[in-house]
């Protein structure tokens, strides 16, 4: 997974961060791609050779529905829902994220000598 | 969706990630204009960031999970255009392909339908046989060496009958088989094969009928009305499918017989044989033809096979041991196994029980081994065509080198290059299997035609079935894979920066080894089929051009049957007489005499013999001896002189000493260094004075061809033994006295000469019916169907390898010719001589048949030596056979090679050097 920011998200965090972006209503492939861009303050430049295969695989998996709509331009795109077991996966996803970064932080910032 | 839906609708889905990339894009490029590029500039700067859509959308496939198929589907369509692209190359692959999988699945065909098919019958695997092996068709003592029992007497079956509850039920059938001639009404007789069966004989099989209802018990009982069951087959060729039949009466002979019904249609009997029984008659219905002689009524007569359905969990060891047991008490009842010392005998005696699902296993025995031979040999012939057509594969391989370099340098993985020349490979397989079907198809029924010449409904057919379809395509995907896996291996260790510099040249090529092993591979596999196919040849022609002590030309064999016409005893002087005397008249006859066996006709009737005054001999003593009555000019018909002695004379008829003419053999073996004639000899001890030796004839061949001459007599035509005691042996010798053969020896060839023998025969007595008739040639070399099939085959086989392995050698060596014309050309500029260059590529083809010499000879030894049961007078490593072996191959070779050993010597060193 490639990005301008220059560093690599572990395997895994661009499906969840998918996942979170899409939980906030129906949203298209380019706009998510956006969302993450600024939620993430420019930090995250998500390339599309990434995302769409993510796409399609949490689709393939059922944890997204995929529907044509209009944009309020009036242009045809592919609006992307969460379904019911992808909301699902979320939860668990983002509670084992933040007890994984909880245990990295500990371990990081605790010195040898406390062990 | 499952994902083979989301493959078919895989166009759909394309569409849609187009439009959804194309949005994306679209998107993008109004962001940057919002953001005060101009349209060209954000679009350039847009394409720029997108990158590979096409990657894109693999990985999106990828994701869905169809990318395994759709990359399949796509590589079937690359491979369709490859193959397009080069017909020649496409049918030369085929139709080597279609002959090397159609020799398979023909003999596979066969192999099926004999040596693996279930009856169709309920619950086969349920059947078990009381005997293993294929002995046939009457005895009356022990049977083998070993104790091993296969046939049984009707006691004896009721005996095991009762012995064995283990058995839900258990059923005798003939293990012969005769013929009748069957009438309805006026119309003439129709020859029907026949089988007796007990009564539960349908129950046993659970086999029902189409009409009607099938035998049972009481069709099987002293004195029930007699009553037949038709074969379908029977009924549909020789009773016009006529549904009236059941019911009404069939005449067999002059016994009426009630056809209860028709039997199932698929069901051809209790065994694969190439005459099916066409009707089946109780067991009890045997005396009425055999009269006094009956089998059904001698104890000691063992003529029927035992085929049972056992109880679900049954031990069949303990089933086995318990049979024997009680076979060996039933033996302990009966004089004729306790009698003479050979009590000692019965504790060996034992049955061996065998499956029954297949039948009782006659045929499957007899051609066995030859369709196992057959089957190896023809797998052989398929490994030496996969080795060619991977040959070709890597030449072509090779001119397309750099296409695969360029496909690689561009980022396709090795995997997909290889699956894509493995694709190529099993779609070319795959087309070659189709083609082989209808190889197949005609193969096997060529191979039926030769192998069951004149069969009658036989229940083996050409026409794939179901597992012969599924052996066909397995084969095809087996040899895509097996020719198509070095070509693969060779192209994707293809270096893409070397191979794009280009140039096709090389000294050494280090691409060229697996080639090479293919033509060495390809040298030895031909040497043992070469070495097989000779090996058989030869055997076949000591069979053809052995002496077999008989003059067969311009002779004709007839079989009648005057018991069945209706004539008794007292009647036969007169019939044989007018039978002879209307015969001999018949213009250009030499001629003519009647036996109750020809020699080699595939029969044969045998005795104990007691030397006057001997004891009974014990049971290892060998006094065994063909015997056979014949008429005074038997021996003049088939050119066998008398040595010794006399012939028989008109004055040896009932009421004079009993004569007997013996062979060398029988002189050799029970009156060694003494002058046979005059001595006497009876068959058994209480008659041992019985006949008179009045003379000596020399050896022929009486049954098996292949066998050295065994001891046999003859007795004269019409001659009866009058001091019998025992009714059923008086009986036995009262039916001796018919004659069934005719032997018709003429002076010269004859135009028609079936035309005139049933004209003349129906003058004499249009009861008469015609059994068989048949050139006395004919009649032998009938002998040999089944070795000239094999010979055959494997002769076509060794040729197909052979040329397939030249053309292989060809090939390698074409290629390498080409690949090295620089080098030659600069080898020539530096001065080396055109015979240098012709020894040089010479000495290429050399070491590679050399190798494969090395290698096939010794695997050719090995199959010799698992072939010498098929083998006459030809040792299994016959040193003739093997030299033709390796000169045939090393001709061919030389022939192979010297074409573009020549190319080579003609190169123009400066038009070569001109390429560089």
């Amino acid at each position: 997974m490639k990005h301008d920011s220059g560093f690599d998200l572990p395997q895994g965090t661009l499906d969840l961060l998918i996942l979170k972006v899409v939980a906030h209503g129906p949203i298209h492939g380019y706009a998510i791609a956006q969302r993450i861009r600024q939620m993430s303050r420019n930090a995250l430049e998500v390339q599309q050779g990434s995302l769409y295969p993510a796409l399609h695989r949490l689709e393939y998996k059922k944890y997204l529905n995929a529907d044509w709509k209009l944009t309020e331009t009036g242009r045809e795109a592919r609006f992307y829902r969460l379904t019911s077991r992808g909301k699902a996966h979320l939860e668990s996803e983002t509670a084992s994220w933040e007890r994984l970064t909880e245990i990295v932080g500990l371990i990081l910032q605790g010195s040898p000598g406390e062990a | 969706m499952s994902w083979w839906r989301r493959l078919f609708a895989g166009k759909r889905m394309d569409r849609d990630l187009d439009r959804e990339l194309l949005f994306h894009f679209e998107q993008q490029v109004a962001d940057k204009m919002c953001a005060g590029l101009s349209e060209q500039q954000a679009r350039r700067q847009t394409r720029l960031e997108f990158g590979g859509v096409e990657q894109v959308k693999e990985d999106c496939r990828e994701s869905r999970g169809t990318m395994w198929a759709w990359s399949v589907l796509q590589d079937l369509r690359h491979a369709m255009r490859q193959l397009r692209k080069s017909p020649a190359f496409a049918i030369t692959a085929i139709v080597t392909l279609a002959l090397g999988i159609g020799a398979n699945t023909a003999i596979f065909t066969l192999v099926q339908q004999i040596l693996l098919r279930s009856l169709p019958v309920t619950n086969p695997s349920r059947l078990i046989r009381v005997g293993d092996k294929d002995d046939c068709c009457f005895f009356d003592s022990f049977e083998n060496d070993d104790g091993d029992f296969d046939l049984f007497s009707y006691d004896l079956y009721l005996h095991l009958q009762q012995s064995a509850p283990e058995f839900e039920q258990l059923a005798a059938v003939e293990a012969g088989g005769d013929r009748f001639s069957a009438r309805v009404g006026s119309e003439p007789g129709k020859l029907l094969r026949s089988e007796y069966v007990s009564g539960n004989y349908f129950t046993t099989l659970g086999v029902g009928t189409y009409l009607g209802r099938p035998l049972g018990e009481n069709d099987d009982r002293p004195g029930a009305p007699p009553a037949l069951v038709l074969s379908y087959a029977s009924w549909q060729a020789d009773f016009a499918a006529d549904p009236g039949i059941v019911g009404s009466t069939v005449y067999l002979g002059t016994h009426p017989f009630t056809v209860a019904g028709v039997a199932a249609p698929g069901f051809f009997g209790d065994r694969i044989v190439s005459f099916p029984p066409e009707m089946w008659l109780p067991l009890s219905t045997e005396p009425l033809f055999e009269g006094g002689n009956s089998s059904l009524n001698q104890k000691d007569t063992d003529w029927l096979y035992l085929l049972g359905r056992v109880r679900v969990g049954t031990n069949q060891k303990a089933l086995a041991t318990r049979l024997s047991e009680a076979m060996q008490q039933w033996f302990l009842t009966r004089p004729n196994y306790t009698g003479h010392g050979r009590a000692a005998e019965i504790p060996r005696q034992h049955v061996v029980l065998s499956s029954a699902g297949g039948g009782i296993q006659k045929l499957q025995q007899q051609t066995g081994t030859g369709l196992r031979l057959l089957m190896a040999l023809s797998s052989v012939v398929l490994l030496i065509a996969c080795a060619n057509i991977a040959n070709l594969l890597l030449a072509r391989g090779a001119a397309r080198r750099s296409e695969i370099a360029v496909r690689m340098a561009l980022g396709a993985p090795q995997g997909r290059v290889v699956r894509q020349i493995l694709t190529e490979s099993v779609v070319l397989s795959l087309i070659g299997g189709f083609a082989g079907l209808l190889v197949a198809y005609f193969g096997s029924q060529m191979i039926l035609a030769l192998a069951f010449p004149q069969s009658r409904n036989m229940p083996v057919h050409a026409s794939p079935s179901l597992p012969v379809l599924g052996f066909a395509f397995l084969i095809s995907l087996f040899t895509g894979i097996f020719f198509g896996a070095a070509p693969a291996w060779a192209s994707s260790h293809a270096q893409p920066a070397e191979a794009l510099r280009g140039v096709n040249r090389a000294t050494r090529d280090r691409s060229s080894l697996p080639q090479k092993s293919l033509v060495v591979f390809q040298v030895a596999l031909s040497v043992v089929l070469l070495a097989g196919a000779l090996m058989m040849t030869r055997s076949l022609f000591h069979l053809e051009h052995q002496n077999l002590g008989i003059v067969t030309s311009n002779s004709y064999e007839i079989i009648i049957d005057p018991k069945e016409a209706g004539y008794t005893v007292d009647r036969l002087p007169a019939l044989y007489r007018e039978l002879e005397n209307r015969f001999s008249a018949l213009p250009g006859m030499a001629h003519v005499s009647f036996a109750r066996y020809v020699p080699l006709g595939g029969n044969e009737w045998g005795s104990c013999v007691v030397q006057q005054g001997q004891p009974a001999p014990g049971p290892s003593d060998q006094c065994f001896s063909d015997w056979n009555r014949v008429s005074r000019n038997f021996l003049d018909s088939i050119g066998v002189p008398i040595l010794r002695g006399r012939g028989f004379s008109a004055q040896d008829v009932t009421g004079s000493q009993p004569v007997a003419l013996v062979n060398e053999s029988f002189a050799k073996h029970f009156f060694p260094r003494q002058d046979p004639v005059g001595k006497h000899f009876g068959m058994d001890a209480q008659n041992s004075g019985m006949f008179e030796i009045v003379g000596v004839f020399a050896d022929f061949k009486m049954a098996n061809p292949r066998s050295e001459p065994r001891p046999a007599f003859l007795r004269p035509l019409g001659q009866q033994y009058p001091g019998l005691k025992n009714p059923n042996d008086a009986a036995g010798e009262a039916a001796s006295l018919y004659l069934n053969s005719i032997v018709l020896n003429f002076a010269r060839p004859q135009r028609d000469a079936e035309t005139l023998v049933r004209r003349t025969l129906a003058a004499i007595d249009p009861g008469l019916t015609i059994f068989h008739f048949e050139s006395y040639d004919a009649e032998v070399a009938g002998n040999y169907t089944q070795d000239r099939l094999i010979a055959r085959l494997t002769g076509i086989f060794g040729g197909l390898a052979l040329i397939l392995a030249s053309v292989g050698l060809y090939g390698v060596l074409s290629y390498f010719v080409a690949r090295r014309t620089s080098e030659i050309g600069v080898r020539m500029a530096m001065g080396a001589s055109r015979s240098r260059v012709i020894s040089m590529v010479l000495r290429g083809a050399l070491s590679q048949v050399l190798i494969g010499l090395a290698l096939g000879i010794p695997v050719a030894l090995f199959a010799g030596r698992s072939m010498t049961s098929l083998l006459y007078k030809v040792s299994d490593a016959d040193p003739i056979a093997f030299l033709g072996a390796v000169s045939v191959l090393a001709l061919c070779a030389l022939a192979a090679a010297f074409l573009p050993a020549r190319r080579a010597a003609a190169i123009d060193p400066m038009q070569a050097l001109r390429t560089e």
